[in-house]
């Protein structure tokens, strides 16, 4: 039966006094994950929905290029009307 | 005003509803999953797997269109081929952003090279090639066949993505579908099938949206072209 793993501190490089966290940051491996669930989530939908308008604004941008294309034709026929 | 006018304001409406009462469904009535799931980052699921279906979806129409335009090549085939690229390209712009913030919480990890998360990279960097070399190049019969030829190579790649964790295995659940344990709580698969539905009001209308874009830039660069042979304007 396997025996559950918990990060075990190092005797010689573990900061014992608050003046020792102070002065020295010391590498440790494993330990539990901290993110925050909530921000997490919420950074996904924001960031789902920032695709979502990018996506919308290109395709508006892309009409706008057409509708100056579109006048430019209807202004050249104009000219030729007129001639 | 015409039923046909009155469908795509219809369709906008409908969409933005079921994507309202989605969002409030999520955050106040279904409950937040085990924490080895992700505990309230497993919310993600709820847009994730719709977005993946939607991506599936705009895939399939990138396929169909991409082979009709191989079969018989006309404007229309383009536009809908092109349309189902670029909306690939976003849907799944959407999974790979919300898969690894919700991994960061239940793996611990925000990517690893599973078979699911690598196959589906390759496929989005597939359309989003297609959709780069649309844009770039120009619109004439070659570059609209290898195009073609190209969102069909992307649209094969996606059973590979769907299977993929059926096959090889990997950290990626498989909650939903044959093999998984499936959503306890009904509040859970309502959430789900709620984000489905919206999905594909929102793979329908940007798929029109698109389409319609691309037919009218075809229709009017034919003008174009047709002006300048009568001196009217400059070549296009």
């Amino acid at each position: 039966m396997g025996v559950m793993q918990t990060p075990t501190p190092n005797p010689t490089s573990t900061p014992k006094t608050p003046a020792d966290r102070a002065q020295e940051f010391v590498a440790v491996q494993g330990g539990p994950e901290t993110t925050s669930a909530e921000s997490l989530m919420v950074a996904a939908y924001c960031g789902m929905w920032a695709i979502l308008m990018v996506f919308i604004f290109l395709s508006w941008r892309r009409q706008q290029k057409l509708d100056a294309r579109l006048g430019e034709l209807e202004a050249a026929l104009a000219k030729r009307g007129r001639s | 005003m015409t039923l046909k006018k009155l469908s795509q304001p219809i369709l906008l409406l409908t969409t933005a509803l079921v994507f309202f009462y989605l969002i409030q469904f999520i955050v106040f009535t279904v409950p937040q999953a085990q924490a080895e799931a992700g505990g309230l980052a497993q919310k993600i699921f709820y847009f994730h797997v719709p977005s993946a279906y939607a991506l599936y979806l705009s895939g399939a129409v990138c396929f169909v269109a991409s082979a009709g335009y191989l079969y018989r090549p006309s404007d229309t085939w383009d536009s809908w081929s092109r349309a189902g690229a670029e909306c690939a390209v976003a849907f799944g712009c959407m999974v790979l952003l919300s898969g690894p913030l919700w991994a960061k919480k239940a793996w611990g990890v925000y990517w690893t090279w599973d078979p699911r998360l690598t196959t589906l990279l390759l496929s989005v960097l597939i359309y989003l090639a297609l959709v780069v070399m649309r844009a770039f190049t120009g619109d004439g019969d070659a570059e609209r066949k290898f195009a073609a030829g190209f969102g069909i190579l992307g649209t094969v790649n996606l059973p590979i993505v769907h299977y993929s964790v059926k096959k090889w295995g990997g950290n990626h659940p498989t909650v939903v579908g044959q093999g998984g344990g499936g959503l306890a709580d009904p509040n859970m698969r309502i959430a789900l099938y709620l984000g489905f539905l919206a999905m594909t009001l929102l793979a329908v209308l940007l798929l029109i949206a698109r389409a319609r874009l691309a037919q009218t830039n075809a229709r009017l660069l034919a003008l174009e072209e047709h002006a300048a042979v009568e001196g009217l304007l400059e070549s296009p």
